[in-house]
């Protein structure tokens, strides 16, 4: 068994790596897209399999054998230099200082730690990898919606380049092997106990989206991924700081013992801990970070899918639940992760009304739902972590599935604005219902993600904390508003439209497939998912409280399984009227619409005015730009945002001095 | 212990049955009772205004021409989500009345909204368009208060279970003077009546062309109206939350204030021009930003 779980974590680690080698080097479309299609399915079932033997799981470190730990000690240094060196090389490039500097920065900051700090303050690291139910989790996460978007991408890179300009060359193969780069990176950062190995993985996937984003080379692109790329590297550097407090003051690079030291000496682990929260921000894009995820929006859309889903910002909420259980007893880092999350969550939903780019609204509502774990994640309370665990997972299927069906729409409308999605329900019908699948999962009960807010709300009641409640109530308003009036210009049928969707891609159509059938069977299979996943975790994770952490976890039945069932028949019954109920031609009696005139197009919506003139009558929904624009918003959760980081940081650094 | 579990999985899979159970129960009573609500208010209304009025049983009458009419509808699809939201309401009000979730039945009613919005988007009448997108401004109004009425129900009663609260030795107003204050101005809102119906009104003189239903008709219309019934019978039960207790007194006082709220209503609506959609977002808001949070912080200091 525990030779299965080692086999299966390096498997897990080393496929996509293998697989990226594989597809550096081939061109050719149809050999790619086969071997694409084989190592997904390796990856997916390895990691179906790890789950499965692995249901219920409590901390377990795996051995590594000590050669393996000499030569991936210098793995790592080497791949400090090789990060940075690749950045540095960009920055000149493209001449932005900025960026090298801070590259720099990180490099000495890394390698001092590798070298100097670990076998000197602190021991030597001998366990580096682990696992417990949280990282199962994770490995759901990144193995199954990581690949099925990398299968989508199939079909959409070949769409996508029709659209290359002639004296462009087809790169996507580098694009087939940043994707694959980029699960391995995940991989390594959910199993590593390592801190150093941890960052490893940290900064490859700053590096990968930094690629990715910057795949198309246009200038917009090169100017975000830039920006991605100077505020990761701010994470990065916090990353080392706390790494190398941690080493100092803690006498530990491991993960685990950092958690377990820092519940009884509260004061030592305040500045590490806010170092880490801030790193896990830049990379979750809560508010002041935000702007790289928004420009992250130019990239191919199984670029942003991939970022918004299963990885990037999921490994920045990753940590965040990881070092929950130090901001239950830690108040600096609490306050901050707290209320930067709620802060994110409350004004990024107010800016997703103001938006009528699909990609940027499905931008900041990723944010904002980040927002909210994160939140959860600061209040750290048993409820919250189950509510943070949940979310994620939610989050990670509707928004892939939502990102999928945006790209595919934009290739065959020609347009990612909303006002263009009109009557999408005739025109792309099983798209057009995925699409509203995906939304309603986002929003609305009885879908899982409202099920989870539930818990969150609960979780926020009972540890008194107002603020969150408030900011709970007022964002979910303001996120039905953005995607009420999105599934209304679906919804809006004009009975004789083309069907335009006979060209999607089967890749494309197996990509969404998978994650309808998640998104389904998520609600289905919630109580289970808590049973098995989520609550030995938080078991496992709480017993360091003794007595206090297992009452706690009692009084967690609070959504309790009957109201899963009805909210399971309910949503069946949901699903049910989006396919089979609606839709149907309505063939006797077809009425036209009443419009202010004599009719001559009711679906075009033309009449006879007045002075029989031929009008057009157009409407399109509020976007309401004046009140909830991101001109007006962006200050306000900017500035507060940095308030509330400076202050909770100069807490930290007091009560560290108080305790010296 | 698996025992254990069984046995709760039974007593889980009893409560669903009993909610179904609820459902229909609720299905049958709700669309009566609402239907006089709805003709009581349109004698009141008319007396107010020195009218004689309609007889009490007129809503009905109207409710059987509509039935009576062909079918007739700009899409197939429309109808289909009446007929959901039409269930949801009643499984809303299952869950309510079986003394279940109140969280619960709030999302559920959210979801009925959202399928009578999209009925609403699916004609693409401009008019309709037009009132679809103002119910969506109106429920982002109300929400708040309605989860924060939720939230009060659990910060005091300690459960969001209606049935629990039968057991609590006073009733939760005493300490949610403000919510329920709120709550009844939020009401407003979702009883339709002006001065915020902004999505669609009643009162002819207030809207040229009528909103959301624009283009409904016949049978369809009629499960509209049947579902505003089924609604205002649902909220009437919301307000009777705050005063239950294990003393049955409260209850009738509850009734009383109930009833004395819905005459308000009528009142208001009679007395008041409709708003505009900005005034309903921000006093709504305002109220639920600081008259409810104020509310949740005293109670936490006591």
């Amino acid at each position: 068994m525990e030779e299965l779980i080692k086999d299966l974590l390096f498997g897990l680690i080393g496929t996509p790596i293998i697989a990226a080698v594989v597809m550096l080097f081939i061109r050719e479309g149809k050999i790619r897209n086969i071997l694409t299609y084989a190592f997904a399915a390796i990856i997916a079932i390895g990691s179906i399999i790890l789950v499965a033997t692995n249901i219920g799981a409590t901390y377990k470190e795996i051995a590594v054998p000590d050669i393996t730990l000499e030569i991936t000690h210098f793995l790592g240094i080497a791949l400090s230099v090789v990060i940075a060196g690749v950045i540095i090389g960009f920055g000149i490039k493209y001449k932005n200082k900025f960026a090298i500097i801070l590259a720099v920065i990180q490099l000495l900051a890394s390698l001092y730690v590798e070298i100097f700090i670990e076998g000197g303050a602190a021991p030597k690291s001998t366990s580096c990898l682990y696992i417990d139910s949280l990282t199962v989790l994770m490995v759901f996460i990144i193995g199954v919606i990581g690949t099925g978007i990398i299968v989508y991408a199939l079909g959409y890179m070949t769409d996508h380049n029709k659209h290359l300009a002639p004296e462009e060359t087809d790169r996507s193969n580098n694009f087939f092997a940043l994707m694959f780069l980029f699960l391995s990176a995940m991989f390594i950062i959910v199993f590593s106990n390592n801190m150093i190995w941890m960052f490893a993985g940290w900064e490859v996937t700053t590096l990968c989206s930094f690629l990715l984003i910057g795949y198309t080379k246009t200038d917009e692109a090169i100017k975000n991924s830039f920006r991605q790329i100077n505020m990761n590297l701010l994470g990065g550097i916090a990353f080392a700081a706390a790494m190398f407090l941690s080493a100092t003051q803690l006498q530990t690079l491991e993960f685990n013992t950092f958690v377990t030291t820092g519940l009884t000496s509260q004061a030592l682990i305040s500045l590490p801990a806010c170092l880490f929260a801030f790193a896990a921000i830049t990379k979750a894009a809560q508010m002041p970070f935000q702007s790289w995820l928004l420009g992250a929006m130019v990239a191919p859309t199984p670029t942003s899918a991939l970022l918004h889903s299963s990885t990037m910002v999921k490994a920045g909420v990753f940590l965040l639940i990881k070092l929950s259980p130090i901001f239950f007893t830690c108040i600096a880092p609490q306050l901050m992760v707290m209320l930067v999350g709620g802060v994110s969550f409350l004004l990024c939903s107010f800016m997703a009304i103001s938006q009528t780019n699909a990609k940027r609204v499905l931008a900041y509502s990723t944010i904002a739902n980040l927002g909210l774990i994160t939140a959860c994640a600061g209040v750290g309370s048993p409820e919250a972590i189950w509510a943070a665990m949940f979310l994620m997972l939610f989050h990670a299927c509707a928004k892939s599935l939502l990102f999928l069906c945006v790209g595919t729409a934009e290739h065959h409308i020609g347009s990612r604005d909303i006002e263009d999605m009109d009557g999408l329900f005739r025109r792309m019908p099983i798209l057009a219902r995925f699409m509203m699948v995906g939304m309603m999962a986002m929003f609305i009960a009885p879908f899982g993600m409202l099920i989870s807010k539930w818990a969150a709300l609960v979780s926020f009641i009972d540890s008194g904390q107002i603020v969150l409640i408030l900011i709970l109530a007022f964002g979910s308003a303001a996120t039905f508003m953005f995607w009420a009036k999105w599934l209304g210009k679906l919804a809006g049928i004009v009975a004789h439209e083309k069907n335009i969707e006979k060209t999607v891609h089967t890749s494309e159509w197996i990509g969404q497939m998978v994650m309808v059938v998640l998104v389904i069977l998520g609600i289905l299979a919630m109580p289970v998912i808590s049973e098995a996943i989520i609550m030995p975790y938080i078991l496992d994770v709480f017993s360091a409280f003794g007595q206090y952490g297992i009452y706690y976890v009692v009084s967690l039945q609070y959504v309790g399984m009957s109201n899963l069932f009805i909210s399971l028949i309910s949503a069946s019954v949901m699903v049910l009227v989006l396919f089979i109920g609606s839709g149907k031609a309505n063939k006797k009696n077809q009425a036209d619409i009443y419009l202010a005139g004599a009719g001559i197009n009711s679906e075009k919506r033309q009449y006879l005015g007045s002075l029989q003139t031929k009008t057009e009558a157009t409407s399109r929904n509020m976007y309401l730009d004046k009140y909830f624009g991101e001109k007006r918003i962006t200050p306000i959760g900017n500035t507060v945002n940095i308030i509330i980081m400076i202050a909770s940081a100069l807490f930290a650094v007091l009560s560290c001095m108080g305790m010296m | 212990m698996e025992n254990l579990i069984s046995e709760s999985l039974t007593a889980d899979l009893l409560i669903v049955v009993w909610t179904i159970v609820a459902s229909v129960i609720f299905a049958i009573i709700a669309p009566i009772v609402g239907c006089l609500f709805a003709g009581i208010d349109r004698k009141i209304s008319a007396r107010m205004q020195g009218r004689v009025g309609p007889p009490i049983l007129q809503p009905y009458y109207d409710f059987r021409k509509l039935m009576s009419k062909e079918k007739s509808a700009t899409n197939g699809s429309e109808g289909t989500y009446l007929t959901f939201a039409l269930i949801f309401v009643f499984i809303a009000g299952g869950v309510f009345i079986q003394g279940g979730n109140i969280l619960l039945s709030i999302f559920i009613v959210t979801l009925a909204s959202l399928l009578f919005i999209m009925a609403a988007y699916s004609s693409r009448s401009p008019y309709a368009e037009v009132g679809a997108s103002r119910e969506i401004l109106q429920v982002m109004a109300y929400e708040p208060i309605i989860m924060l009425f939720g939230v009060g129900v659990y910060f005091v009663g300690q459960s969001f279970n209606v049935g629990d609260l039968f057991m609590l030795p006073q009733p939760i107003i005493i300490f949610l003077i403000p919510v329920f204050v709120c709550f009844v101005i939020a009401l407003i809102v979702k009883f339709r009546k002006s001065p915020f119906d902004i999505s669609m009104s009643h009162h002819a003189h207030q809207e040229i062309v009528r909103g959301m239903t624009t283009e409904m008709s016949g049978p369809n219309l009629a499960k509209v109206e049947i579902m505003h019934w089924s609604e205002n019978f649902l909220f009437i039960g919301w307000i009777l939350v705050f005063f239950i207790s294990a003393n049955p007194v409260s209850i009738i006082i509850g009734i009383i204030v109930a009833i004395l709220v819905y005459l308000l209503m009528i009142w208001i609506d009679n007395n008041f021009a409709r708003v505009k959609w900005q005034s309903c977002v921000k006093w709504l808001w305002i109220l639920g930003l600081v008259v409810c949070g104020a509310n949740f912080i005293v109670l936490m200091v006591l």
